[in-house]
């Protein structure tokens, strides 16, 4: 199918860059009672969420145990929204045409950084000295680990919100021009300055890719600090290189899990059916089966060391967190994040290049991902004395209390929350990413069929 | 009646597609002719059918295939040898793992193979009508067509612009 | 910048298959003199099966030389060519067409030349070499398939096996080609190997289809194959830095960074040796520099977490192995000579495109990344050793003998022989590949400017 223009529908239409504005706009400004309802039910949720704060809180900092479900929604944001911005870097990176409708979906999520850094401040109370006891920060420098942890969590954020700043930087200039109200008030204050000169593109495009570069490193760092301070290093003799590693990995696997769920959501309920196309979650789903392998490599590598080495201290520590003590949440990540996704879906080509397969896969994936982290941090939570050597016995479980579910649901609305309000501020779709595309793209005949043109500019 | 067979040379792709439309205008069906290039041109770019195929079932059989042979090898070689190695059971399940995810890999890969061969007609033995030039940029095409439909045939060729037309 | 060169099917056909139809001079003077060293090497193997390995350097407590750091390296090597192969046709990139087939080639020959170290150099007495595989059932013994050392052989099995016939399936097109160009005994040997190729659709898609496939089948491979020889490592618990769970993927990273650093060294060779200058440009550097940036940066992340989790628990033995590795002569100016070669020079040189699109520093740049990983594997393999454990009562050192260099050294100059051999019979450059880039490049027209675009199928 293709336009008059010559113009391919697939994923970049409405096909003149006038139109992508227009209909960017429309569906910017317009609410109806479906997306208030959501709006009011996730904050109430969330209200409930800090009414489960305070309970906790009240109840002191001293003792780690009851807050290990609190540190589980701090790595499960790490993990899925703060790590979602990912599949637009990295599409981006190698240029993936069908990325366009994807890109600001993605790095949306970076809003969630905010949230997530108020979430870390308690923990650092949480997280015990360095001193006696395993870290990663050998030479011990002065305020570690809390002080450079919370440092790595701030730049996170803040660096994820000047990619999402930049990259918006165009749209915002459109909604300028074009929009009305708080709207159009809150574009000009950002984007006073933008004029599209040839200059300002060139910073634009640089500057992306920098700050894109910068939230890739950062957050694989992120993730590889956040995971051993709050989490492997609290339990004792638990000594996993990969556990790092994993926990990254983890994270990119969410990313996409996270971004295909949005995209459904979008295209469903929000009105963006004629710019995400099946081309969208085809693709991803390519990522997503990749991701989902590498799950569970990364996971036997670490669990097949461990299980051969018959160390006792290892053997106590496989019991603790697969087989005994959290075997409920680690076979349903097992089951969620690895089998489900794969061997239900994903290995199968028509459920693959298909809307709803991608779609449930990706939901099997984010709710694994929730009880995987769920088993690690509350695992690392009530694993009795840090100081200790190794792990004498395996501990018992630790079970979520009402708070603890407020906690959890209450801080997954909340994510939730700001993504739906920032989408009524900030275009997402990349609305210049969307016109470039239209410019890049052609549909034209070859023989005695059409042949799909894609230019791609150094 | 008896077959013949008839080769038309065209020296670019879109006198060979309008060989392949005059070919329809006699009614010849998809069937009774091929097209032959020295490179992949994208699937129907010639208005030729789609092609299916079956490669996908291949692998999948092959991946049962060695999966069932390594849990047999690795299971009965642990059984028929029962010693305790470094306190591992006699039946080490993750250890079998990593043979039998070979196994099922090679088997997929292996029927993979036999199958892209025989979905591709291959071997064949006799080449039929053919030239060289064919994996020099030519397009042929082909036809194989009743005895009494040949002078059409060749003459609908080179009205498309076959530039030699040959038949056995 | 892609240069582009517009060349007709006959011109690709004379180009390419130069060395096949009438083969350059110096093939005849170079093959002769490297069959001379390879029968030098297998005489010196011959007097070390006469004598047994007492005329090597291994002793207690060292019984792991350069013959297993050299099967590590060269099963590095045979990655590049999968991977690079497999993930480039995944992806349809442009770039893939002219280095696809010296990848492959260099992974079959690679790993042929890995096994024979393990297989027939290393175990002394290599007759017995298939009690690894559970044959002879009069003897009533079987293969421990629980020991990592029988892991290997299966996995090697596998990959060569799929890899051979990655090849060979995508060669059949090519030998129509050379069935159609040659005569007499020449042409029925072709005829044979081209199994009656004709060129029709239907054989066409299949082609495509199953480089897609076995690409798809491959990848998991050779994830696994590096997997388990770094296993052979990670299972020991009782040697200082070998049982860390990173090992798996760190092995992996570390070989897809030399492999995909040897494929630089020989498209640089190949454009020298058969003047391919129209196929073998400077874009294709370019691209192989910017995917070389990204591994080398996730061989660094996965290098700087073995390394810190090594020193993370403190525990004497690991810190003293790292002081070892790292200051001890001549152990620390090895360590120095290999971070700086396999990653600091070639990461800062690399960022510069100048740098990436000159081929003779790309190639001097790859030798280096390849000394750097071959005294990685150096490293890790014998110092391990030496040290073992605090009650070990022999502390020797270990000295390469003549034998092994001579062994060691021969098996580059086997990997170029067989390469060599390949060329004088079979294209070293896929020909359909080139001939299809040719027809579907196309441009688009943005302005007043044309930009290089290519169809797809979509």
């Amino acid at each position: 199918m293709h336009t008059p223009s010559g113009n391919s529908h697939q994923g970049t239409v409405p096909s003149t860059p006038q139109e992508v504005v227009r209909h960017g706009l429309e569906r910017m400004t317009s609410a109806g009672p479906l997306f208030r309802g959501t709006v009011i039910v996730l904050g109430a949720l969330f209200a409930l969420g800090i009414v489960g704060f305070i309970i906790r809180a009240s109840q002191g900092f001293d003792d780690r145990l009851p807050w290990g479900y609190y540190a589980a929604v701090f790595g499960y944001f790490l993990t899925t929204a703060q790590s979602a911005p990912m599949v637009a870097i990295a599409l981006r990176a190698v240029k993936a045409g069908w990325r366009r409708p994807v890109a600001r979906v993605a790095e949306m999520w970076t809003v969630v950084g905010v949230l997530n850094l108020l979430w870390f401040l308690p923990i650092m109370a949480l997280v015990p000295t360095i001193e006696g006891r395993r870290s990663l920060w050998v030479t011990r420098p002065i305020g570690a680990p809390h002080a450079w942890d919370l440092l790595v969590v701030l730049f996170l954020a803040v660096c994820g919100l000047g990619l999402l700043y930049t990259s918006a930087l165009p749209d915002l200039a459109a909604v300028r021009e074009k929009g009305s109200g708080f709207r159009q008030r809150f574009a000009r204050t950002l984007s006073s300055f933008w004029r599209g000169t040839r200059l300002q593109w060139n910073v634009l495009y640089g500057g992306i890719a920098l700050l894109g570069t910068f939230y890739a490193m950062l957050l694989v760092f992120g993730h590889a600090l956040l995971s051993t301070d709050v989490a492997m290093s609290m339990v004792p003799g638990w000594k996993d290189a990969i556990f790092p590693a994993f926990h990254a990995l983890s994270g990119l696997q969410s990313a996409v899990a996270v971004v295909i769920v949005t995209l459904f959501v979008l295209r469903t309920w929000g009105g963006y059916k004629e710019q995400i196309h099946v081309d969208q979650f085809w693709g991803l789903s390519k990522l997503l089966l990749a991701f989902s392998l590498l799950w569970f490599y990364f996971w036997f590598s670490g669990f097949i060391t461990f299980w051969y080495g018959r160390a006792p201290t290892e053997q106590v520590l496989l019991r603790y967190l697969y087989f005994e003590s959290y075997r409920l949440p680690f076979l349903m990540a097992f089951f969620l994040n690895f089998v489900a996704p794969i061997f239900l879906v994903l290995l199968w080509n028509p459920f693959r290049k298909s809307i709803l397969g991608p779609t449930l896969a990706a939901a099997f994936i984010l709710v694994g991902t929730l009880f995987d982290r769920i088993r690690i941090y509350v695992a690392a939570f009530s694993a009795g004395d840090p100081f200790a050597d190794a792990l004498e016995h395996v501990p018992a479980a630790h079970l979520p209390g009402v708070p603890d579910i407020l906690i959890v649901v209450g801080g997954l609305a909340g994510a939730v929350l700001m993504y739906m309000l920032a989408v009524r501020l900030i275009p997402v779709m990349a609305w210049w990413e969307l016109k470039e595309g239209l410019l890049l793209r052609r549909v034209r005949p070859f023989l005695r069929r059409h042949m799909t043109v894609v230019a791609k500019p150094d | 009646m008896a077959k013949r067979s008839v080769l038309g040379l065209f020296k670019d792709a879109d006198s060979a597609a309008n060989g392949v439309d005059a070919l329809k205008g006699l009614g010849i069906s998809p069937m009774d002719y091929d097209i032959l290039t020295g490179m992949p041109y994208p699937d129907g770019a010639f208005g030729e059918p789609h092609t299916q195929h079956k490669l996908f079932v291949f692998p999948l059989v092959g991946a049962i295939c060695g999966l069932a042979v390594a849990i047999l090898v690795t299971a009965g070689t642990q059984l028929s040898y029962p010693m305790v190695t470094g306190g591992k059971p006699i039946l080490s399940v993750p250890a079998m793992a990593i043979i039998s995810y070979e196994a099922t890999l090679l088997g997929a890969i292996l029927f993979t193979v036999l199958g892209i061969i025989f979905e591709s007609r291959l071997p064949r033995m006799q080449l039929g009508l053919y030239d060289p030039r064919i994996t020099e940029g030519y397009i042929g095409l082909a036809v194989s067509c009743d005895e009494r439909l040949l002078g059409t045939t060749e003459e609908a060729l080179k009205g498309a612009g076959a530039e030699e037309v040959k038949h056995n | 910048m892609q240069e582009r060169v517009e060349l007709s099917h006959r011109q690709i056909n004379q180009e390419l298959l130069a060395a096949n139809l009438k083969g350059p001079r110096w093939w005849w003077l170079l093959v002769p003199a490297l069959v001379l060293v390879v029968m030098g090497a297998a005489s010196a193997a011959g007097y070390m099966y006469n004598r047994g390995l007492g005329v090597t350097g291994l002793n207690r407590p060292i019984f792991w030389g350069i013959f297993i750091v050299n099967f590590v390296f060269w099963i590095g090597i045979s990655h590049a060519g999968v991977m690079l192969s497999a993930i480039l046709r995944l992806s349809h990139a442009e770039w893939r067409r002219p280095a696809t087939r010296a990848a492959e080639l260099l992974t079959v020959f690679s790993l042929m030349t890995a096994a024979m170290f393990p297989g027939i150099i290393h175990p002394g007495r290599p007759w017995r070499i298939y009690w690894t595989f559970p044959f002879d059932f009069s003897r009533g013994i079987w293969p421990d398939v629980r020991s990592a050392l029988i892991w290997d052989p299966s996995a090697i099995f596998t990959y060569l096996t799929g890899s051979t016939l990655f090849v060979i399936i995508a060669l059949i097109p090519d030998m129509a080609v050379l069935r159609d160009r040659t005569t007499g005994v020449k042409h029925v040997i072709y005829r044979f190997l081209s199994l009656g190729w004709r060129g029709t659709p239907r054989q066409w898609k299949l082609q495509i289809v199953a480089g897609i496939l076995l690409s798809a089948l491959l990848l998991p491979v050779f994830v696994s194959v590096h997997s388990i020889v770094s296993w052979d490592f990670g299972m020991a618990v009782s040697v200082e830095g070998w049982h860390a769970t990173i090992f798996a993927p760190y092995f992996v990273i570390g070989a897809v960074l030399s492999g995909v650093a040897a494929v630089v060294t020989m498209m640089a060779l190949m454009r020298w040796a058969f003047h391919w200058e129209h196929y073998i440009r400077p874009e294709h550097f370019d691209a192989l520099g910017r995917l070389l940036i990204a591994i080398a940066l996730g061989w660094f992340f996965f290098f700087s977490l073995e390394f810190m989790f090594g020193l993370y628990s403190l525990e004497g033995p690991e810190v003293s192995l790292r002081q070892m590795q790292m200051f001890q002569m001549p152990w620390g100016a090895l360590f120095i000579t290999f971070i700086t070669t396999a990653f600091f020079i070639p990461i800062t040189l690399w960022q510069f495109k100048r740098v990436r699109r000159n081929i003779l520093l790309m190639f001097l740049i790859s030798i280096l990344v390849n000394i750097g990983m071959w005294l990685e594997r150096f490293l890790i393999v014998v110092p391990g050793l030496m040290r073992k454990q605090p009650l070990t009562f022999v502390w020797g050192g270990y000295t390469p003998s003549p034998v092994e260099i001579t062994l060691v050294v021969a098996s580059f100059i086997f990997v170029a022989l067989m390469v060599l051999l390949f060329a004088k019979v079979f294209p070293l450059i896929p020909l359909f590949d080139i001939k299809e880039g040719q027809v579907l490049k196309d441009e688009v027209q943005v302005g007043r400017v044309r930009v290089p675009a290519v169809m797809r199928e979509e």
